[in-house]
Order: structure tokens, then C-alpha cells, then sequence
């Protein structure tokens, strides 16, 4: 009787310890996603508010390996117009997530321009004019053999406010902080209960 | 006796203060014992012709991409070596091999094939003797196995892994070569058989492997996060062991070729996972687990974490030339096509300095740093820098696959393509040769990138304030000890942010 009496009690201290435990275990991981959640959300909402949409023009100077502008910033809705000249060989124009692929000739102002949609012969053009309607970093990169170092040719198309970056940066800084908090709760209790699991 | 030996086990179930009188064995916390899970893997990983089944076909294909470098086309993304080696084995290495499987590359590797060949005299068989009444006779003998060729010993001076660690950097300077000239990728693997070669002939076992292979060293590093391990299983076993057929091999296998003594091996950095211990262990106690990532946290030396500085360099530097936009820094980077020897210089002395001194210092600094805001703390400097330097491994293994996950998304068709026209001779033996270029979700990949970001900054404050906990005792020491490099890693997660996303 005085045994089982043992027994009970014991089983429910386990339960007691485990629960305490496990609750740690909750209380920690919400701790961290609060702060994941806030930081990433405080990153997503600090990105700067757009102008009025504008019509940007660019010319793209294509050679080996690179282009210039190697960086294009524009903000979402704005209206886009790019014109080509190739240096040096022919160099390709593929930007990443706009379906939009053009076949840059030396000394020619023209372009072939191929698109998924289209299929057989590309449309020749001047100026390629789109709205930039997905925000983001978007890298535009040669399609054409062009020599070693070409499947490393690209630039950067980054359409505003691109948001990704700042809530990433808010993500990586809530790890950090949300991480201390932890640090600074675990060096107290977390330590104490670990010698009164010792003791 | 017995009983006595129970009740000390008994009691260090329960005290903590007994556990530490009790033989020390590795680690158990968390491991599942896959030769117990996985029916039928004893007895394969047993099998003396094991490692020779998966060492072969790689060979066969890595003879074949020497060929394709040597007489096919010299355009890279032609040719079956440069997108085989650099894209499809550099992306399964360190996004699949290394995080999962720790050093299982060694298991398939081919380049000290000939070497360990000529060492044995044997691919599949053992060479065992009675170091008692074998003397005499040909070669050299070790342990209860007869070697060939000259046997030295590897130089004390040399017995670290500096020279991995200079080499690949060294080589890693001229990327942009060996990623886009098939006839330079011949160049370096045909190197790494010959030097494999030569140096098993001269010096014992996997003295190549262990001390000078240029990609062993980060293998090595980075396996320490890996999710398995070979390892024993009962210490007790093991200290009452007389056969030590570990160390020594036997009839039944190879003393350990990468020079462990595998009974107490508690981390993975130098396992081949060649599987002999498995075979040599006369009471079954070696096995392989299965264990939490980022297990291992203990860097042993400066060497180890020098490596953890020039990787995760490395992975910034390739980020910015390879990924980023300036087209400047490719011409810099590529001497033999462009000539420019100033910039090349600027961009070699950039990696070097940054690499080997600015980068460790800046680490150096906040470690030190952390010493001052916790006060008088009891562990030597140098266990405080190596165990702060830890976190870097998981940082940089996941940084280095944020960085080759784009590669082999937006350039995978080439495999397809290649497959069909290896040489790049025109062929079309599956009739994938046409396929044209064809990213796959380049708009998406940062978002996968960000995730392994910062799954790797969270391993790394999690694993560098395992260490602050067990380095500094005092209320509150640990987090300000720590807090400097936390700071630091989190400041260089951003700065891979901003490169990929910004
Ligand atoms: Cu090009």
C-alpha cells in the first residue's frame, strides 16, 4: 500500500517534471517565433513607400562578361524600356521570371526577342517595354555561349520596394535577439532545474 | 567483481558526479543505430568487396570525364566534366553528401584507388599476418596486415591539415579557370590521382587523404554537422578489447587506412567511412548512426579553424564574383582569358588577406571581446576562440548551399544535354543533346535561399552558446561572453542577404 502510495507519487512527479519541461520547450520556441514573427514583420513594414509609377529607359551594354548598367533599380509598376547593344559577340538577355529572352547582335540596334508564349520565329524590336509588376531581385543573364566565363554573365534587375531583403534581414535579426532572450532565460531557471535534477 | 561493476553503472545512471568516474564513451544523446534499424546494411557495409563496388563505377566515370576534358570540346558548358564535376558533384557533395551522409564521398572517391591498390597489393582480399611469425617477407608490416610500397611516416610537422587548408585556397584563387576550361579540370583531377598515387606509395595508408587532398580538408570540417556517424557502441566493450582490431586490422579487414583509432573516435573530421572497423571488430560493436545535426562542436586545433575562416570566405568571395553582377571583378578574376594581372593580383591578395588575416581577426576581436563583458573566465583563450569558431561551420555549410543552389538550378539542363553529347562532338545518345538552356525557378530561389540561411545562423548561435554555457559558469556569464559573436554571425548572414536578395 505504502509502496504504490510511492509508486503514484513518483509517477506524478515524472508527469509534474515533464510537463515543466515540455512547457520550457513551448514557452521557448514561442518566445522565438514572437520574434521571428515581429522583427520579420518590422522588416516587411520599414520598406519604403513607392513614388507615383514612371517610365524608366535603359540601355544595356552587353560584353564579355558583364553588362552596364550591371544594376537596373526600378519600382513595381513602373513602366520599363530597354534598348541593346552588344560590345563585342552575340550575347543573350534572359531575365529571370518575365519570360522575356533577347538575342543581342553587335552592331545591330535590333533585337530578337523569344518568348515561351510565342513559339517559332522571335519578334524583331528596338525597345522591349514592359511594367515591372513583380517586386523582387530578378538577375538578367547572357543565354547565349559567349566564351568561359559566360554562364557567369548577369546583372541585376531589382524592381522596389522588394520587401524579401528588409523582411530576411528582420527574420535573421529576430533570430539573433529572440535567441538571447533565451540565452538570459536559460542561464536562470534552465540552469537552477538542471542542478535540481543533479541534486 | 560483475556485481560490483553493475552497481557502479547503476549508480552513474543516477549521479552525475560517478558518471564522470565511469569510462568515457561518445556520445549517445539522440542516435539511432542504423545497422540495427536498416535490415541487410551489416551485412553489406561487411562486405570485403564493399567499398571496391562503389569505388569502380566512379572510377569508370571519372576516366571518362578525364577523356571528355582531354579530347572533347573546350567550351564548358559542353563539356561533360566541367558541368559533371562542378555542377552536379559539387552541388550533391555539399547540399546532399556532406550535411546527411558526413564524409561519404571518401567511400565513392576515386583518386586514391591506385594508390591504395598498390599499398595492398589487393582490391577486395586482406593482407593479414601474425606480426610474430610473419617478419620477414615481402613489404612492410603494420599491425597484423602486410602493406607494400614505402611505408614512411607522415611528418610530424605536417600531421594537421595547413596544407589542405593553403592548397585549396590556392587552387580555389584559380576557379575561374578550372570551372570554365575542361582541359584545366584534367589538369587538377589528373593531379589528385597522380599525387594520390605517389604519395600511398611513399607514405602509409591515407596519409593523401588525411593530410594533403584539397577537398578532404572541408569535407572533413563540415562532416562534423552531418546527421552520421561511425562510431562504437559501447565504451565498456572497447576498454576490455585485447584484439584492438580496429587499430591493428586482421583477417578480416584493414587496420584503420585514415589512421584513427576508431573505438574512440567522438567526431567525424577524419573518417573515411570506409567501413573496415566495421569489418576488423571481433564483437560487432562498431556501427553506423544516425544523429542530430551538428553533433560534433569540438574544433580541435587552429588548422580546423582557419578551414572554417577560408570556407566561409570562399563562399562570400564566389557569391560576389559568380553571382553578383560586376563584370569587373570576373575580368579580374579570369587571368588567363583577360590578362589583367593587377586586378587578378588585387583580387588574389583580397581573398588571401581576407581569408587568412581580416577575417579571423575581426573573429578574434569579438571573441575577445566577449572575454571582457563576462570577466575572468576559467577555459584557456585558446578553447575559447576554437569553440566561438564553431558556429561557423554550420553558417558556412549552409551558406555554400545557398550559393550552389542557383548554380545548378539555373544551369541543370546542361546535365541532360551533356549526358547526350559528352564530349560535346555532336552526339545525341539519349536524345537530350537539343535541349536548350532552361533555368528552373530562378525567381524563386531566393526564397529557398533565405530559409538555409538562416537555419545555418540559427545552428550557429545555438551550437557557439552551447559552448559560452559550458566555457563560462557564472549567472549571466555565458550570454555576454557570447554576445559578440552572435552579433558577428548575424552580420554576416545580412551581408549574404543583402548579396543575394539586396
Ligand atoms: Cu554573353
Amino acid at each position: 500500500m505504502n509502496v504504490g502510495r510511492g509508486a503514484g507519487e513518483g509517477a506524478r512527479r515524472l508527469a509534474r517534471r515533464l510537463i515543466h519541461q515540455r512547457r520550457g520547450q513551448i514557452v521557448s520556441g514561442m518566445v522565438l517565433l514572437l520574434s521571428l514573427a515581429g522583427f520579420g514583420a518590422l522588416g516587411f513594414l520599414v520598406a519604403p513607400t513607392l513614388p507615383k509609377p514612371q517610365e524608366r529607359s535603359f540601355t544595356v551594354v552587353a560584353r564579355r562578361y558583364g553588362y552596364d548598367p550591371a544594376i537596373i533599380r526600378v519600382n513595381r509598376g513602373d513602366t520599363v524600356r530597354l534598348r541593346f547593344v552588344s560590345e563585342d559577340v552575340v550575347h543573350g538577355f534572359y531575365l529571370e521570371g518575365h519570360d522575356l529572352d533577347v538575342r543581342i547582335t553587335p552592331m545591330r540596334s535590333t533585337v530578337e526577342v523569344h518568348r515561351s508564349g510565342h513559339a517559332g520565329e522571335p519578334e524583331v524590336v528596338e525597345e522591349i517595354v514592359f511594367r515591372a509588376e513583380r517586386e523582387g531581385k530578378f538577375r538578367y543573364r547572357c543565354s547565349q555561349t559567349c566564351g568561359f566565363m559566360h554562364p557567369f554573365m548577369l546583372g541585376d534587375f531589382v524592381v522596389g520596394p522588394n520587401r524579401l531583403l528588409p523582411t530576411s534581414i528582420g527574420l535573421a535579426v529576430g533570430l539573433l535577439l529572440g535567441g538571447f532572450i533565451l540565452m538570459l532565460t536559460k542561464s536562470g531557471p534552465a540552469r537552477a532545474m538542471e542542478k535540481d535534477d543533479a541534486a | 567483481m560483475f556485481v560490483q561493476a553493475k552497481g557502479i553503472r547503476a549508480l552513474a545512471g543516477t549521479s552525475p558526479a560517478v558518471a564522470t568516474l565511469a569510462p568515457r564513451g561518445p556520445a549517445t544523446a539522440g542516435r539511432i543505430d542504423l545497422l540495427q534499424a536498416v535490415p541487410g546494411l551489416r551485412w553489406l557495409l561487411t562486405r570485403r568487396w564493399f567499398q571496391f563496388a562503389m569505388i569502380l563505377p566512379n572510377l569508370v566515370l571519372f576516366l571518362l570525364f578525364l577523356m571528355a576534358g582531354t579530347f572533347g570540346s573546350p567550351v564548358g558548358n559542353r563539356n561533360i566534366i566541367i558541368i559533371f564535376v562542378w555542377i552536379l558533384w559539387w552541388f550533391l557533395l555539399i547540399s546532399v553528401l556532406v550535411p546527411f551522409l558526413s564524409r561519404a564521398w571518401c567511400i565513392v572517391c576515386p583518386f586514391p584507388f591506385f594508390g591504395e591498390w598498390l599499398q595492398r597489393r589487393a582490391l577486395v582480399d586482406v593482407r593479414a599476418v601474425d606480426p610474430k611469425k610473419g617478419k620477414g617477407g615481402p613489404g612492410t608490416i603494420i599491425g597484423r596486415n602486410r602493406y607494400f610500397g614505402w611505408n614512411l611516416r607522415w611528418p610530424k610537422s605536417l600531421t594537421n591539415i595547413w596544407l589542405q587548408n593553403i592548397g585549396f585556397l590556392g587552387l580555389c584563387t584559380f576557379s575561374a579557370l578550372f570551372l570554365t576550361r575542361p582541359i584545366v579540370s584534367v589538369g587538377i583531377l589528373g593531379a589528385l590521382f597522380v599525387i594520390g598515387t605517389v604519395l600511398a606509395v611513399l607514405y602509409r595508408q591515407r596519409a593523401f587523404c588525411n593530410y594533403v587532398c584539397p577537398v578532404s580538408g572541408f569535407l572533413g570540417l563540415y562532416a562534423m554537422a552531418s546527421t552520421i556517424e561511425v562510431r562504437s557502441k559501447d565504451a565498456d566493450v572497447c576498454a576490455k578489447c585485447k584484439d584492438k582490431g580496429c587499430l591493428a586490422g586482421g583477417e578480416r579487414g584493414w587496420g584503420c587506412p585514415w589512421l584513427m583509432y576508431p573505438s574512440k573516435m567522438d567526431r567525424n573530421n577524419y573518417c573515411g567511412l570506409c567501413m573496415e572497423c566495421l569489418k576488423t571488430c571481433p564483437y560487432a560493436n562498431m556501427t553506423v548512426n544516425l544523429r542530430p545535426f551538428c553533433a560534433d562542436t569540438r574544433l580541435k586545433g587552429y588548422d580546423e579553424a582557419w578551414k572554417a575562416f577560408i570556407m566561409l570566405t570562399l563562399a562570400l568571395a564566389y557569391s560576389v564574383i559568380y553571382l553578383g553582377p560586376w563584370g569587373f571583378l570576373k575580368d579580374w578574376a579570369n587571368i588567363a582569358e583577360k590578362a589583367d594581372f593587377t586586378g587578378f593580383l588585387i583580387y588574389a591578395a583580397s581573398l588571401w588577406i581576407l581569408a587568412l588575416l581580416a577575417f579571423p581577426g575581426l573573429y578574434y576581436v569579438a571573441v575577445w571581446l566577449g572575454r571582457r563583458l563576462a570577466g575572468a573566465d576559467i577555459a584557456p583563450a585558446k578553447e575559447v576562440f576554437l569553440s566561438f569558431v564553431y558556429p561557423l561551420v554550420p553558417l558556412g555549410l549552409l551558406a555554400w548551399v545557398a550559393f550552389s543552389l542557383p548554380l545548378v538550378l539555373v544551369n541543370g539542363s546542361y546535365i541532360l544535354m551533356v549526358v547526350s553529347d559528352p564530349f560535346g562532338w555532336g552526339w545525341d545518345l539519349f536524345g537530350t543533346a537539343q535541349i536548350p538552356w532552361t533555368p528552373v525557378i530562378p525567381d524563386w530561389t531566393p526564397y529557398l535561399q533565405v530559409p538555409l540561411l538562416l537555419v545555418g545562423l540559427a545552428y550557429g548561435l545555438k551550437t557557439g552558446y552551447g559552448h559560452a554555457r559550458r566555457l563560462f559558469t557564472a549567472r549571466g556569464q555565458p550570454v555576454r561572453a557570447f554576445a559578440p559573436v552572435s552579433v558577428l554571425l548575424t552580420a554576416i548572414t545580412v551581408l549574404f542577404l543583402e548579396l543575394y536578395l539586396g
